[in-house]
């Protein structure tokens, strides 16, 4: 029973941050409709620019938040290239943010190196249902459920989030009101590096991130956002969840190596199994 | 929608083919560059045709190279079985697989690919039969009857004939009823349907195709390499066939071999130039990627079509003097 | 307080207006009526900004707010939200005002837009327009599928809003006799061209126009909802 519970703790607080790099994915799709391939690479951003940052003495907390902010002025940047010319295709663009996620590797490599990068979290354990639990992962399970409810509020209560849900909604009605609907797309691409660099800045304390993670974290999110069909935030942090959990247990009772193809055939399964749903969603 | 070629051109490209391996000293970039023209031509149809784009396109090289390391090395089968065996296993591997993951469109059956090598790496790496953590080492080489592949050379041709293969069958096919299928399919899929296409097989046909093509190089790999694990097939090899079919141009015949050369011959440079003496250890991943990024986004943003089309289309016009 | 000069909009090699010019004062309302594919929404969309002018001006001293064809709604958002936006341009978040002049929308404001009758939505897209607090207000197909009784609402409001605010209005509308109606003036577009224009009054005498617009149905007054269909 201790050893089920072990890890299911685990796999909420690995989940959270699939959920997190996941919230990513919805944002830039909803608005968009564009897959961000470079999710991933905001997350590598932030974790080797905060070890920097507190290497240079920086506090903790200022320093993380530096990080995540330069990972939103990242994601406007990617947003600006990927949203291309008007009427590129998303599918094109999913290739350009391909291309970009290189070029940022090329980038973090330069200014980085590349040896895999673990910057100092909280120290220290506390007990959780019995179970000993870092508290660098409490933290990112709390700072992940507090970023989507400030997502969620931010999307249904504010203005300029109801000008985004309104760009995805019916972008020819926004621009008819004024809404620059392009701008609208360059900032979900903004929020999406700050979602994606709080994933880093959270992960890279337990977990060392590399400029060739880019790829596992960004399956890993994607996979979370499958759940909610690329749109609905709320499903993406269930997916998150389920997805950690199950790949924890995999790892725990079968075999560690088990654990991502368990991942990629749940997304495969709920992406096949909803596959009407998206063409719809797609279509529309 | 596939123009041909001046026959002019297509005789010249031939012949220095021909001429190349007895001019390099070594064999390894010339051999690799015509493989992933023969991956890259399928991958050309896969896109253009069905409108499909596949990042783990390496799953299917990866099956045809594991047929021929374990068809020769546990089960004793002569190397021209297995050569001939593979393309026919990739295929039917992809028919299987192909049926629900093409139920999957746009995003969700890019990302569905990209799994399928995942997966089909870590099955490689994991399970023993298929060669586990350290591989299928000592596969034998290449040879017919009593003859023996002892040098790099006949790899290179080898690698030349699989490709001419595929050239004249992609032309073939693209010519037959089946690629009338797969055309109308380019258009709408609604429409395609309506005029009595069926849809969901042509898709698994052209999906299946472009799995043989890539099953065909990867048997070849196998033979010149000679050795086969789950590292052999690393997602950045899938997405540079994506990269070459986008910049040769998706759709056309061609455009597979142009782009496999074109980026080939780019990164070869960059790997010279960032392999010089002074320059930091870190200076070759960071030109790799960088190289890649950017070939990328502007053959992505500024030659949407492809050098084979755009080329195509700047010859027809000037004679002209109006647009196509 | 609008100027139209010898527009010109192309989309492609196709001409959609060829030369038109229109002029309206402030708080008048002008209604453009004609055949489909004459140009109509076309001209809408350049006087709201969304369509370039290949040659030729538009000018306009004050605000526009377009109600478009289809209504477009933000459809999974509610009422409220749809009508928020609508002031996005002058990020006015106000609704008394509109509530005031379409009290109908009161008790709908919690209801999510897409689940609204046809009524109801035009009622939110006018609604959403007035946020913007118009000077000229840009209507595309007013009684375009909905009730006799519900366009009478609806034009009661547009004359309230025109007699009480000075709103200038500019109506696109297939069902001529409302088009007459509402509005003093009429404008006659056919393949992208003005072919008549002057006072309503004059224009429904007008053998032409007769001819053209009530031909066969013989009765004014009666919807032609069913001759187009919205794109």
């Amino acid at each position: 029973m201790k050893e089920f519970l072990t890890y299911l703790v685990t796999g909420i607080t690995l989940g959270a941050s699939f959920a997190l790099i996941g919230s990513g994915f919805v944002v830039v799709h909803r608005v968009t409709r564009i897959v961000n391939f470079a999710q991933g690479s905001f997350a590598i951003i932030a974790a080797m620019m905060a070890a920097s940052l507190l290497r240079g003495r920086l506090p903790h907390g200022l320093a993380e938040a530096a990080a995540v902010l330069v990972c939103g002025v990242v994601g406007a940047v990617v947003g600006w290239v990927a949203l291309g010319r008007r009427g590129t295709h998303p599918l094109i663009s999913l290739i350009v943010t391909l291309g970009l996620s290189m070029l940022v590797s090329a980038a973090i490599i330069l200014l980085w190196g590349q040896d895999p990068v673990s910057p100092p979290g909280l120290r220290g354990h506390v007990t959780l249902l019995g179970v000993d639990v870092e508290r660098q992962r409490l933290l990112v399970l709390l700072v992940t459920l507090l970023a989507f409810a400030a997502v969620a509020l931010f999307f249904s209560r504010t203005y300029l989030g109801k000008a985004l849900t309104a760009s995805a909604s019916n972008p020819y009605a926004a621009r008819l009101v004024g809404i620059d609907v392009r701008r609208m797309g360059l900032l979900a691409f903004a929020l999406a590096g700050v979602l994606g660099g709080l994933a880093g800045v959270l992960v890279a304390p337990s977990n060392a991130l590399s400029f060739s993670s880019d790829l596992a974290l960004a399956l890993s999110g994607f996979a979370a956002a499958v759940f909610g069909g690329l749109s609905s935030p709320g499903r993406t942090l269930v997916g998150g969840l389920v997805l950690g959990v199950a790949g924890q247990l995999t790892a725990g009772y079968l075999n560690g190596s088990y654990q991502t193809e368990v991942a990629l055939l749940l997304m495969l399964l709920i992406m096949i199994a909803r596959s009407r749903t998206f063409v719809a969603e797609e279509a529309k | 929608m596939t123009r041909r070629p001046s026959t002019l051109l297509v005789v010249v490209a031939a012949v220095a083919a021909c001429i190349a391996p007895l001019v390099l000293s070594d064999q390894t970039f010339f051999v690799h560059t015509v493989l992933a023209a023969v991956v890259v031509s399928g991958l050309s149809m896969l896109m253009g045709y069905a409108g499909q784009a596949s990042l783990g396109q390496g799953a299917f090289v990866a099956v045809g190279a594991l047929t021929v390391a374990l068809g020769t090395t546990r089960w004793g089968l002569p190397p021209l079985v297995v050569l001939l065996l593979a393309p026919l296993v990739a295929g039917m591997f992809a028919t299987v697989v192909g049926r629900p993951l093409l139920r999957l469109q746009g995003h969700y059956l890019a990302f569905g690919t990209l799994a399928l090598l995942l997966m089909v790496q870590t099955a490689m790496s994991s399970i023993d039969a298929l060669g586990g953590a350290y591989g299928v080492s000592g596969i034998p080489a290449f040879g017919v009857g009593g003859w023996t592949v002892t040098d790099q050379r006949p790899y290179a041709y080898l690698a030349l004939a699989c490709l001419a293969v595929v050239l004249w069958s992609s032309a073939r096919i693209v010519d037959s009823r089946f690629g009338r299928a797969m055309r109308a399919l380019s258009g709408s899929e609604t429409a395609a349907e309506s005029a009595g296409v069926p849809v969901g097989w042509t898709k698994v046909g052209v999906f299946a195709l472009s799995a043989a093509f890539a099953g065909l190089a990867g048997a070849v790999t196998a033979f010149f390499t000679p050795y086969v694990s789950a590292d052999s097939f690393p997602p950045l090899e899938s997405f540079t066939y994506v990269i070459m079919a986008v910049v040769g141009g998706l759709g056309t015949i061609w455009g597979g071999v142009v782009g496999a050369v074109v980026v080939s011959v780019l990164l070869q440079a960059l790997n010279t130039v960032s392999s010089q003496p002074g320059l930091p250890p870190t200076a070759a991943p960071i030109i790799q990627y960088a190289a890649y990024g950017t070939v990328l986004i502007i053959a992505l943003l500024f030659l949407p079509r492809g050098i084979v089309p755009s080329v195509g289309s700047l010859r027809l016009r000037r004679p002209q003097g109006s647009p196509a | 307080m609008l100027r139209i000069d010898d527009l010109v909009v192309r989309y492609g090699a196709a001409v959609a207006l060829d030369g038109v010019s229109l002029h309206l004062d402030a708080g008048e309302m002008v209604a453009l009526v004609g055949p489909n594919g004459a140009g109509k929404s076309t001209l809408l969309n350049a006087v709201s900004g969304l369509v370039p002018a290949a040659s030729g001006s538009v000018t306009c001293e004050g605000r526009i707010a377009q109600v478009p064809e289809g209504r477009q709604m933000f459809p999974d958002m509610t009422v409220e939200d749809n009508l928020v936006l609508g002031g996005w341009s002058i990020r006015n978040r106000d609704l008394s005002e509109v509530l005031d002049l379409l009290p109908d929308l009161v008790r709908l404001r919690k209801a999510k837009a897409g689940r609204l009758s046809g009524g109801q939505q035009q009622m939110v897209a006018i609604g959403r327009a007035l946020m913007a607090k118009p000077d000229l207000l840009a209507i595309d197909e007013l009684s375009l599928g909905l009730a006799p009784l519900v366009v009478a609402e609806l034009a009661e409001h547009l004359r309230f809003l025109n007699r009480d605010r000075g709103t200038a209005i500019l109506l696109v509308e297939q069902e001529v006799s409302l088009a007459f109606d509402l509005c003093p003036r009429t404008c006659v577009l056919e393949a992208g061209r003005v072919v008549a224009a002057g006072p309503s009054a004059e224009l429904a005498e007008s053998e032409a126009v007769r001819r053209a617009y009530f031909g066969d149905l013989g009765v004014a007054g009666e919807l032609r909802a069913d001759t187009e269909v919205p794109a």
